[in-house]
């Protein structure tokens, strides 16, 4: 068999072939390295690592200058070079195809101007394969950024499109789909007629020249209502039907990119797209194009991720398709490609992300099992995404109720992930966690016998701002109704110095959740609130600086009801509260009270009102000393100008306070009634002992 | 002094379709965490009864109009433990998610209207109801909210415990003061046996407030 010779080659051997200077040799050599390498990473990646790429390049570069030089001399020389040019794009185009390092590798070896070189040339091969290899490059995020603003840039692309080639009229619409990003672009390019040439090679095109202009169809339309709206518009005959034909095309990647689009152009103009039989019709084309065994199936799952996510409507529709039941099947055949395992517990994430009745039928598919098995697989995005997942079905507060997740097979591995040397996935280790750890039955010591509260403590401290948020996040869930005990534990372990830090952290969301761990820290039984008392009050006076200086409404709510549990101790706990909203060397300035008394924020509004309640409710003795001060800071006035506040909450609890005010008024004016009686009293006294001692 | 909010309290109607937010007024004091407790009367013909109750929310979804928390009952007679602790499911009656009729667990318009109309603070709304269910209300500034409380479950006995969580509640809770009224409904026990609870600050000189979040 010929073939079996040119085979065997070994890649050292065929580079020194390349080299040689007989045209017959190095085009076999080429070819030979072209066969070597289609579809084969580890054969790609050793034929890089002997400097194949730039050997290949260079051949290029010297057959195209050498194909302008002998343009007109005799046409076998001409056809060799040809022949040359055609193996050595097909050859780097191969390099390239669907790896990075190889297009990378072409890019440095200079090869892409030539590749553009040869779509001038008079031979159709070898614009065929010039096309061919740069379309793999541009299948590539490190392909070179194409600038569609130049007009000369465009008039090439239009040149690109309108070509009989389908590989470069293919090439237009790579170029397209990698390039376009801004709506600038996605206008210059509506502007510029390419839609219209888009959408005939939709109706007319070949299977690549329509799956090329699927994608780039979606990427002109991504995030750009405007550009959507005109291409809806009546400037285009049936524009949306050339789409929603392919829907029924009989090849699956047609039918998975013309689904792609119509969900850009869907989640762009919300108005387009809305009839239940297109979202049906979207649905049910997704879930059977899971059981491609390909590419497609692998990407499918994303794509209904993608219709489904924060979409209720449409995820009722998809548990109807028996989505669930599908995802399903497909996990529980085991072996499965990383990007599809991934991808499916993305969809199942998506799916019980808002419904609870998706998340009973999660749970009562056991679907549980299979995602908890996921969590410990060698990849780090299907680890990751098992945890999503999890995220998504422990929002479940029925069954947080019953105690459902807090058990050894849930909390164990995620407890493990915490210390997984990807960040993605700590972070959604975490996430899951701080679900699971709402807790009201009294398993939460589960969570701590295998060590999952100290972790998090530790996590509290990382360098990643994402990881200390999300650990502060678990705990402040952790803490939420825990019996003192366990919070005694946590606070031992965090230590106030710590505490405090984090309530000081450089980044908001941490402050936010620091003291938001803080609030429940303190919250249910009374002595809980001398842990703000700890190491000399370090924590209530970290939380008293933070709030004079923050701007960001949800780290004042915090701060405001970590200081209203407070308030709701005893007479030392109202003063220690007092002591910040009022620290003496800030007296000249207004203060923060009043700013939260008129953030447009009703929450915070709502929070520092009902700390006011505390520190004048009327059972304690020094209310009436802190009414005053509140008065004199001029917080009374500005709750007499929240009469008319839209907020139902904060107006009954300006209810309550006025309904202490008076009180107090009273009391004031009864008071000064006796101390008027007493003195009168007394001068009645002593005017009759005088009158006695006169007598 | 509760009721003072009355300048505004009338509930309004909704013009046209029900497009806008007309979902209750967000309150901090029916939110996760919030304890309450008070007693429910069973009497019936024979005795007077009144077991002691405590619930404490646990979830709370505005957006779906869904609430739910535990309701512990106390020295229950003829239980074998001395708490008899339940977890229910509370639909709000934002008129979006649902609205006064119940349509379910055995309850006839008849049955809603005789029920809500036990609540003084449902008598505005009534004539509205009886027009279209109370679908074109907008409760988003009425100081009162009203629910539906279905037990699901036992959470400390098994359901041979001898005791029914067959039937559910009319509620009403009070914005103004935190207080919540309800009436069981259940065709096969004592009719309008009423629950009356208040918020408590569980030993504290004021009110303290937890939260926990879902990713």
């Amino acid at each position: 068999m010929p073939s079996a010779t040119v085979n065997n080659h070994r890649p050292s051997e065929l580079l020194s072939r390349l080299a040689s200077s007989e045209p017959e040799v190095k085009l076999r050599a080429l070819r030979e390295v072209k066969n070597q390498i289609i579809g084969n990473r580890t054969k790609k990646l050793s034929f890089l690592k002997l400097g194949a790429v730039p050997a290949v390049a260079g051949i290029l570069a010297d057959s195209a200058d050498d194909v302008i030089d002998c343009n007109n001399n005799n046409c076998n020389v001409n056809n060799n070079i040809n022949n040359i040019l055609v193996q050595s794009a097909a050859a780097l185009g191969s390099f390239a195809c669907g790896f990075d390092a190889g297009v990378q590798a072409v890019l440095d070896a200079g090869a892409f101007p030539n590749l553009l070189r040869l779509l001038s040339n008079s031979n159709e091969k070898v614009v065929d394969a010039g096309a061919r290899a740069l379309r793999m490059i541009y299948q590539s995020k490190l392909a070179p950024k194409y600038d569609f603003l130049q007009q000369k840039n465009m008039e090439f692309l239009i040149s690109l499109l309108n070509s009989e080639n389908e590989n470069v009229s293919g090439l237009g619409a790579s170029i397209i789909t990698n390039s376009c990003e801004t709506s600038l672009e996605q206008k210059a390019l509506f502007d510029a007629g390419i839609l219209r040439r888009l959408n005939s090679l939709l109706e007319c095109g070949s299977l690549s020249q329509k799956d090329a202009s699927l994608e780039s169809l979606a990427s002109i339309f991504k995030n750009n209502s405007e550009v959507v709206s005109k291409f809806a518009g009546p400037e285009i005959e049936r524009p949306l039907g050339s789409i929603i034909d392919l829907l029924k095309d009989r090849y699956p990647r047609t039918r998975l990119l013309a689904c792609m689009c119509l969900i850009v152009i869907r989640s762009t103009s919300p108005n387009l797209l809305q009839d239940i039989g297109i979202k049906s019709k979207l649905i049910h084309i997704l879930i059977e194009l899971l059981d491609d065994p390909g590419q497609v199936g692998d990407e499918a799952p994303f794509a209904f991720s993608s219709l489904i996510a924060q979409k209720e409507d449409l995820q009722k529709l998809a548990l109807e398709a028996n989505a669930i039941d599908k995802l399903h099947h497909h996990l529980q055949k085991g072996s499965l490609h990383p990007r599809r395992y991934e991808g499916i517990l993305l969809a199942l994430a998506d799916m019980c992300s808002k419904l609870e009745s998706c998340r009973s039928k999660f749970l009562s598919l056991q679907v549980l099992n299979l995602v908890t098995d996921a969590l410990t697989v060698d990849s780090a995005d299907v680890r990751t995404a098992a945890c999503i997942c999890l995220k998504s079905v422990t929002r479940s507060i029925k069954n947080l109720s019953a105690g459902y997740f807090i058990n050894e097979m849930v909390v164990v591995p995620l407890v493990q992930l915490f210390l997984d040397p990807s960040t993605s996935v700590q972070v959604a280790a975490l996430g899951a966690i701080s679900n699971v750890v709402v807790d009201f039955t009294t398993h939460k010591c589960i969570f701590v016998q295998c060590g999952g509260m100290k972790q998090l403590v530790q996590l509290a401290t990382s360098m990643e701002s994402a990881v200390r948020s999300n650990a502060l996040w678990a705990l402040k869930n952790f803490v939420f109704l825990a019996d003192n005990r366990l919070k005694e534990s946590v606070f031992s372990e965090l230590t106030a110095s710590l505490l405090s830090s984090l309530i000081c952290d450089p980044e908001p969301s941490v402050q936010e959740q620091a003291l938001a761990l803080v609030r429940n820290l303190v919250d249910g039984c009374i002595n809980s609130v001398e842990f703000m008392f700890a190491e000399d009050g370090l924590i209530l006076g970290a939380i008293g600086r933070q709030l004079q200086s923050t701007v960001k409404a949800e780290i004042g709510i915090q701060g405001m009801y970590a200081l209203c549990n407070v308030a709701s101790g005893n007479e030392f706990h109202k003063e220690a509260v007092m002591h910040q909203l009022f620290p003496q060397m800030v007296d000249k300035n207004q203060s923060f009270m009043i700013n939260f008394l008129q953030s447009n924020d009703s929450q915070l509004r709502t929070a520092t009102v009902w700390t006011i309640v505390n520190l004048t409710c009327r059972s304690s003795p020094g209310a009436f000393g802190r009414l005053v001060k509140l008065r004199n800071a001029g917080i009374v006035s500005q709750i007499k100008n929240m009469v008319n506040d839209p907020c139902v909450d904060v107006k009954v609890i300006k209810f309550m306070f006025w309904s202490f005010f008076f009180i107090f008024f009273f009391t004031f004016l009864i008071n000064l009634i006796s101390i008027f009686v007493e003195q009168l009293r007394v001068r009645t006294v002593l005017g009759q002992s005088m009158a006695f001692g006169d007598n | 002094m509760p009721v003072r909010v009355a300048e505004n309290s009338a509930p309004s109607q909704v013009s046209g379709t029900n497009s806008g937010n007309t979902s209750p007024p967000a309150c901090t004091l029916l939110s996760v965490g919030q304890a309450f407790s008070g007693t429910q009367n069973v009497s019936s013909l024979q005795k007077e009864e009144a077991w002691r109750v405590n619930v404490r929310i646990q979830g709370c979804d505005l957006e779906h109009g869904y609430l739910c928390g535990t309701m512990e009952a106390l020295n229950v007679p003829m239980a074998d433990t001395p708490i008899v602790v339940t977890f229910w499911e509370g639909e709000i009656v934002d008129t979006k998610n649902y609205t006064f009729y119940t349509g379910k667990w055995e309850a006839s318009s008849e049955d809603d209207k005789r029920h809500w109309t036990k609540f003084p603070s449902f008598s505005p709304l009534l004539n509205q109801v009886e027009v279209d269910g109370g679908k074109s209300l907008d409760l988003s500034n009425y100081p009162y909210i009203f629910m539906r409380w279905k037990e699901q479950y036992f959470v400390n006995v098994g359901t041979d415990c001898g005791l029914t969580i067959a039937g559910f509640y009319y509620v009403c809770f009070s914005c103004s003061d935190g207080s919540i009224n309800g009436f069981y409904y259940d065709p096969n026990s004592s009719p309008f046996q009423k629950l009356e609870l208040i918020s408590t600050n569980e030993g504290r000189s004021g009110f303290s407030f937890s939260s926990y979040e879902l990713q």
